[in-house]
């Protein structure tokens, strides 16, 4: 039934009518600006019927009558009458641009560049030059706080790590959350789990490196612009793959007549830690049970910081000699280094008469603050649009990214990881001895604590080597034929294809892994879409325009690994090579993962006079990761958009007006190969092979696809002489039949299940209002204040369950858990043992105790905000953005470890003759046991979430941005057409914290798990200079 | 024109609506979806034991926990060891839980329900019985436990298994001990290399079911005396393992971890490395009663960092000690006390689940307390002198060593009960420790209180200075199975301290 209805709507499209014909008349169209416009809408006004588009040199030809009265429209210009007089050749009509807010172009699904005005749905789009002012070396971090709805959220894994991304709340319970990322037409992998596997503790099995993800190798400098498509509703024509919104982002080209431009672009920044001090308590130093080392066994024991009061006499250290037991001075912040970043960038534009190009290369070096971790990035960029006679036109895009990254930070905690061992270490052990005790005498690394996994952080970063590097290609060819003036045909063929090689190697002589260990990584990744559509637009009467697109699009993916993995395992010391490896250790492995998705789609929009609009799609996808049978949806979408300043007179205060709505459907599939069990092959014991289960989540044959259905409604308008502007939104998005990796009990022999589950809700507003308050003379003052709200709630899961479990912390005391009727990605763990009274109830020994499960709050902030200010005087422009979030929650696994080794300031209270903890006891009475601070704050670490738990409210002074244009009559001298140098500041400060010395944006993946962190590595601050010169 | 390009796009459409080959491109083409059965009993028994991950099963829940509550292992590792101080470590006390049902239960269940056939029916017995191996050391450590559904979350969609009651446990899988046993066919297809404990041998298989009825009886003895006489009856009657030669034990050539035993994996530089490191020691208490009792035993399983193995060297670590209180003591450098010799873990060391010296102890138990025939002093002689040969290696005790041994620890004939309990118990500990199976001797220990055992009280214990009598339940059970809540509810509040149903008090 829905694929009658989809051919009879496809019927729809390709209406058709015959022509009028009448007398040749030729001329041209341009600009105000002396440019000729491609693509300008010319017709007869007395019948729409005869019309003819302006061709690359904007000329035109229409069979009209000698004195007819021609309308000329195009894009972004007012649309103008001209009056002929008989002329049959060299008209010249002149178009003014247009109104700004009425004229306003964004790029939407497919690439298609639409009037803003048109829309029935919310975009927002960025420019590229924002990107560039406010350079991150991850240009979706540039993102955050600048689009209402839009949540950014870069984990504290480094700056060469990813970012999670999501629009609208998060629609899935434990599948991708994060929008469909497309650059120039080709969607692009963003997933950081197609690199390997991710930062996670899910399994038990601690994984430490963030290998980054898709948008993080792009290079702002060829960026025209970021079109964020909010939702389903925006980004229907993209079906499944951008049911949570899509952000099209879209390369600069050359402009037809420009000629040959050079522009050269210099980036400087330096960076250092935001937070420098760790605040953890300065009174007492190593050791255990409150005694000043004596012996070495006493000071490597348990990483404790539990031992005498600094004295300045003499303590053992863990190399065996005595010294001073005092405080250094903050031994992290000297741990770590000014970071520091070069982007260089040219690129050169030209235009013939047929061709525009634009080609463009950037480097950009990265240097950390971790020491030795390096970043050294090559973006080669083509854009190139040709046309072949006049009705022929193809455009080619090719971008082809080299980087390489040295020693990534390795977070979470487990062995050789870093960043957690500066964290672990007691504040009296002088850096300057892990720097000389690096080695013991054979050369293996000298512990300086008994736990075999938490290393000298020297060691950390001087002998485990980790090295990637990563080449992508994203490239497009795209034909466009225009068969009438109204009709044309266009294929794009889009590739984005990366190999990934990481390599890691785990020293000899390492305490943990005695023998050293290699470990190779290889993914290459290869998705080809294969898309053609065809497109009408044509005007029905004078009034009334039809403009529809009908296609079909045709997704590979493919996704090949080898993984090659040996532990404990050289003979040669210190030899580093395969060729060293225990031939029994050589565990090699290979995958391939798979996958299709074909479909079709069509959209009919109708306008009318230009103020209303009326726009329908469908689309139907058909997966390969489902069950034949279950494996199609069909996705419809509507959307309305009503200029009510074009419509009616309205009071001149309102300079435009508009309200609009959209209704839509999306669904989504999931990961190949999850109908069905299957076995795996481990190796043999005497001669016999073993083989076992593979499965740890259980598959489920009766998958189907989740449907995700978002509505929204909203006003814009722009008033007094556009000083001010305003732009609300309200959206519904509920998500239906998700498909759910959810935690079961282990008992099951699996750790999650795989299945449809009931639903879930995200209801939010986003507010954007902004304005000139000031604009006198060369002064100006724009602000713009965005805000967003997003109500997520777990409406039901499978059958009776009232909560999932998504991921555990480090400790296993705190969960993100899904419970029916709380938002998305609950924080919860266990609380005290509490009596009924709410009194903690402390056990014999005076040891408070595992109380509930309790609920705590999302991982995930409700609320966010940005706020940008923009002081231009003259040639200088100051800019500040101050963002923020609130309602969230995190688990500070760091500050767990702190609490039970001694490092938090909390732990001071009882050091000397213990804690009575204020509460009661068994029976009831009031607690009287004494009980150490050590072995307190032990129990609470191993058993208790709730002292570990904070908001993760913020305000942050996001970026502070200083712009000189330099005088352009100095500059023509030395025929420099303009320049501009500028001071930029990112991450300047957090102006309002909850976390102690943590970073409130410090969680340890960009998965759906938000809201716990371990071992973080640190947030910084970066200070740069900008030089952008065009010739 | 028009009508070419509706055609097209027409076609496209007809095109994108063709699947037919979605199916094959959505097959896993890194994995099969079958193996031989051979290869799943082969892995039944390798996660039996636990070489797939050495960690849960071996050093977490063996050593850290099940070895140092026996004091027959001691660490000063706070941190890890949780056993030596009656603590909580993460991922120490949940380990056999976390590991079993997502591994080697697993695969248990699914082989024994793709076996039903009468041809696979030899396959099928013994992965039942390994199936009761396992999940007997699973409730032992916590009580009531996933049993019935446990391991079925694929083939019977149950994705939180009810827990049952240990006694339904045990009265289940000591039913199916005696149907496996009984079930074994000589004549059906008998699997050899891929059985890395009797290769195939039909027989000993047969008196093995018998042998590990002959434990979980005994098991029952506190509890349910009528029930533990019937089925200790019953065991002896189908006949036990006859010799050492056929304990019930896993067989690895020890080449890669899969392929290791992994006691020997964490023990030695193949991983873990801690007898090396000083991560564990022989427990004072182990090493003080092996001295006293002079038995042979000591200098092969025992030596010093340096590898002194004398025995008047061996120092045994007292339990509960931490790095500073060990500074207190003589010698005051880990270095300088006893820890498991080399011998003890070379990789290709079989992993010992039960021995004959065991059954044949038990045996001499099960006479004394009238469920069978024959005469205890003998048959406890005749289990003392196995236990004394075994040791891994290839040198054993002398003849000499083993009569002087068996002279100066005679069965006390004219004792009491208690002595003979005793007596019959404190050779089991000692070979416990030996083979390296702290976790039979705790629930040896729990069920009998023999050798004695004093408790330590380390200054923030859990268990108020007491002996643990079990394991808490894994964290990750609460608020994902709410019949984890049901279980606390009928056994008692999850601590170290509440006794399981056979451990009656």
């Amino acid at each position: 039934m829905k694929k009658l209805i989809f051919l009879a709507f496809l019927g729809l499209v390709f209406l058709n009518t015959a022509f009028a014909q009448a007398q040749k008349v030729s001329g041209v169209v341009m600009g105000d600006d002396g440019l000729p416009l491609i693509g300008a809408t010319v017709y007869n006004k007395a019948s729409i019927k005869t019309a003819a588009v302006t061709d690359t040199k904007g000329a035109f030809s229409i069979n009209v009558p000698t004195n007819a009265i021609l309308v000329v429209s195009y894009i972004g210009y007012k649309t103008q009458e001209f009056q002929l007089k008989g002329e049959s050749s060299g008209v010249k009509i002149t178009l003014a641009s247009g109104n700004a807010s009425l004229s306003e172009v964004v790029v939407t699904a497919l690439g298609i560049k639409k009037e803003k005005k048109s829309l029935g749905y919310a975009v927002t789009e960025v420019k590229g030059g924002e990107l560039t002012e406010a350079r991150s070396v991850n240009i979706a971090n540039g993102l955050e706080g600048k689009v209402a709805g839009l949540n950014i959220s870069p984990p504290a894994t480094g700056a060469n790590g990813s970012t999670r991304i999501t629009i609208r709340g998060s629609g899935s319970i434990s599948q991708d959350n994060q929008p469909l990322i497309v650059v120039d037409g080709v969607p692009i992998s963003n997933d950081a789990t197609k690199l390997g596997p991710i930062v996670s503790w899910t399994k038990g099995d601690a994984q430490g490196y963030d290998k980054g993800d898709g948008i993080s190798q792009l290079n702002p400098d060829d960026i025209e612009s970021i079109s964020v498509l909010k939702g389903a509703t925006a980004a229907a024509l993209y079906g499944s793959r951008a049911s949570n919104g899509a952000i099209l982002i879209t390369s600069k080209s050359a402009k037809n007549g420009q000629g040959i431009g050079v522009e050269l672009g210099l980036n400087a920044a330096m960076e250092n830690l935001l937070i420098p001090n760790l605040g953890y308590q300065t009174e007492y130093g190593h050791g255990t049970g409150g005694v000043k080392p004596t012996t070495v066994a006493q000071a490597k024991a348990g990483r404790f910081s539990w031992g005498g009061k600094y004295d300045g006499t003499d303590a053992m250290f863990y190399d065996g000699e005595l010294r001073p037991y005092v405080i250094q001075d903050n031994n992290y912040a000297n741990f770590y280094k000014t970071g520091s970043s070069i982007t260089s960038n040219v690129a050169v534009t030209g235009s013939t008469e047929s061709t525009r190009y634009r080609l463009s290369y950037s480097n950009l070096n990265y240097d950390g603050i971790l020491p030795t971790n390096t970043t050294n990035r090559n973006n080669f960029s083509l854009n190139l649009t040709t046309n072949q006679g006049k009705k022929l036109t193809v455009a080619v895009n090719a971008k082809y990214i080299a980087e390489r990254t040295h020693n990534r930070p390795r977070v979470l905690g487990e062995g050789g990881s870093t960043t957690f061992a500066i964290l672990a270490l007691p504040q009296d052990i002088p850096l300057s001895l892990l720097r000389e005790k690096k080695y013991t005498a054979a050369g293996y690394e000298n512990p300086w604590n008994d736990n075999l996994f938490t290393i000298n952080p020297y060691y950390g970063v001087e002998d485990f080597k980790e090295d990637d590097h990563k080449n992508s290609i994203i490239g497009s060819i795209e034909p466009k034929y225009q068969f009438t003036s109204w009709l044309y045909a266009k294929a794009r063929f889009g590739l984005n294809y990366f190999n990934y090689a990481q390599s890691e190697i785990i020293p000899y002589g390492t305490s943990y892994q005695l023998r050293g260990g290699l470990t190779q990584h290889n993914r290459t990744y290869n998705e080809q879409n294969t898309e053609f559509t065809l497109g009408a637009n044509k005007n029905i009467t004078n009034d009334l325009n039809f403009n529809a697109i009908a296609g079909a699009n045709f997704m590979k993916m493919a996704v090949d690994g080898n993984d090659f993995v040996a532990n404990n395992t050289f003979n040669i010391p210190f030899f580093y090579n395969v060729s060293n490896i225990d031939p029994v250790n050589r565990n090699y492995s290979t995958s391939r993962y798979d996958k299709r998705i074909n479909s079709v789609f069509g959209t009919v929009e109708l306008s009318y006079k230009s103020y209303l609009y009326l726009n329908g799609a469908v689309r139907n996808d058909w997966f390969s990761t489902l069950a034949t049978g279950k494996n199609s949806i069909l996705y419809p979408s509507v959307g309305a958009s009503f200029v009510v300043s074009e419509a009616f007179k309205l009071p001149t205060v309102f300079n435009y007006l508009k309200v609009r709505g959209a209704w839509a459907q999306a669904g989504g599939d999931t990961e190949p190969y999850s109908l069905a069990l299957n076995y795996n092959l481990n190796g043999a014991n005497l001669g016999a092979p073993i083989g076992q289960i593979n499965n740890t989540t259980i598959p489920n044959k009766n998958l189907q696809p989740l449907t995700s259905t978002t509505s929204e409604i909203g006003v814009e308008t722009r008033m007094f002489n556009d000083r001010f502007n305003f732009d609300f939104t309200v959206y519904d998005r509920q998500t239906k039949n998700d498909i759910v990796a959810a935690t079961v009990s282990l008992g099951s022999g699996y750790t999650s299940a795989l299945y449809n589950v009931g639903q879930i809700s995200n209801k939010g507003i986003e507010l954007l209002i902004g304005g000139t308050p000031i604009k006198a003379g060369a002064f100006n003052w724009n602000t713009s204040f965005n805000f967003a709200y997003n109500k997520s709630e777990v409406v039901s899961l499978y059958n009776n369950l009232t909560t999932l479990r998504v991921d555990q912390s480090r400790y296993g005391t705190s969960f993100v858990d899904q419970i029916v009727g709380k938002p998305f990605g609950q924080i919860t763990g266990f609380d005290y043992k509490r009596d009924a009274a709410g009194n903690i109830v402390y056990s014999a020994g005076g040891i408070p105790q595992k109380g509930n499960l309790i609920t705590y709050g999302s991982g995930v902030s409700p609320y966010t905000l940005g706020f940008t200010n923009t002081f231009t005087y003259k040639r200088i422009s100051l800019s500040t953005l101050i963002d923020a979030k609130y309602g969230g929650y995190i688990y500070s696994g760091s500050k767990a470890f702190q609490y039970r080794f001694g490092l938090a300031p909390e732990t001071l209270a009882g050091r000397d003759g213990g804690i009575i903890g204020v509460g009661v006891n068994e029976q009831g009475t009031p607690n009287t046991v004494r009980a150490t601070a050590q072995d307190y704050w032990g129990n609470v670490h191993a058993n208790i979430a709730t002292v570990s738990v904070f908001s993760s409210d913020f305000i942050k002074l996001r970026q502070i941005i200083l712009n000189y244009q330099l005088p352009t009559s100095l500059l023509n001298k030395i025929s420099v057409k303009s320049a501009t140098i500028g001071l930029v500041a990112r991450n300047v400060a957090i102006l309002m914290k909850k976390t102690g010395s943590l970073d409130p944006e410090s969680n340890y993946n960009s998965s759906n798990a938000q809201g716990l962190e371990y071992g973080s590595a640190p947030t910084t601050r970066n200070i740069g200079l900008n030089l952008n010169i065009k010739f | 024109m028009i009508r070419k390009i509706s055609i097209i796009t027409l076609a496209a459409v007809a095109f994108a609506s063709c699947t037919k080959d979605f199916e094959a491109i959505n097959t896993n083409p890194n994995v099969p979806v079958s193996v031989p059965n051979d290869y799943l009993l082969a892995a039944s028994q390798v996660q039996l034991a636990g070489s797939h991950n050495p960690d849960p099963k071996s050093w977490r829940n063996n050593i850290q926990y099940a070895a140092c509550i026996m004091q027959q292992m001691a660490s000063t590792d706070l941190s890890a060891y949780g056993g030596s101080f009656y603590t909580s470590t993460q991922n120490g006390f949940s380990a056999y839980f976390e590991d079993a049902y997502a591994n080697s239960i697993k695969n248990e269940v699914n082989l024994i329900g793709l076996t039903k056939e009468a041809k696979d029916v030899n396959i099928n017995s013994m992965a039942r019985i390994l199936k009761v191996m396992d999940m007997a050391v699973m409730t032992d450590m916590y009580g009531d436990v996933p049993y019935k559904e446990a391991g079925k979350g694929y083939t019977d969609g149950n994705f939180n298994p009810a827990y049952d009651t240990q006694q339904s446990i045990y009265t289940d899988m000591l039913t199916e001990l005696e149907q496996a046993g009984a079930a074994l066919s000589a004549t059906a297809y008998i699997p050899t290399a891929s059985d890395y404990i009797y290769s195939g041998d039909i027989a000993k298989w047969k008196r093995a079911a018998n042998t590990l009825m002959l434990r979980l009886a005994m098991r029952l003895q506190k509890v349910d005396a009528t029930m533990a006489q019937a089925w200790a009856t019953k065991a002896l009657a189908g006949g036990i393992i006859t010799s050492s030669a056929e304990n019930i034990a896993i067989r690895f050539e020890g080449v890669a971890q899969i392929s290791s035993n992994p006691n020997s994996w964490t023990l030695g530089p193949g991983s873990r490395n801690i007898a090396a490191v000083n991560g564990v020691q022989w427990g004072k208490t182990f090493i003080d009663m092996m001295k006293t009792r002079n038995d042979p035993r000591l200098p092969l399983v025992a030596a010093l960092k340096n590898g002194d193995a004398t025995v008047a060297n061996q120092v045994g670590l007292p339990n509960g000690i931490t790095t500073n209180a060990l500074v207190t003591l003589t010698p005051s450098n880990l270095d300088l006390y006893s820890r498991p010799s080399a011998r003890m873990y070379a990789n290709n060391n079989p992993w010992i689940y039960m021995t004959y010296a065991e059954a044949r102890l038990l045996q001499a138990e099960a006479i004394e307390r009238g469920w069978a025939t024959g005469t205890a002093a003998t048959v406890f002689a005749d289990g003392q002198a196995a236990a004394l040969n075994q040791v891994y290696g290839t040198v054993k005790p002398s003849v000499t060593e083993i009569a002087t041994y068996a002279a100066a620890n005679a069965y006390p004939v004219a004792g009491t009960l208690a002595d003979k309990m005793n007596a019959i118990h404190t050779e089991l500990y000692l070979l416990h420790a030996v083979t390296l199976n702290g976790v039979e001797a705790w629930s040896d220990w729990r069920r009998t209180g023999y050798p004695v055992i004093t408790p330590i009280n380390y200054v923030g214990n859990e268990t108020n200075g007491t002996v643990p009598r079990r394991l808490k339940y894994s964290p990750g059970e609460f608020g994902v199975n709410p019949n984890v809540n049901a279980a606390i509810s009928r056994q008692g509040a999850d601590l170290f301290t509440t006794r399981i149903w056979w451990d009656k008090q």
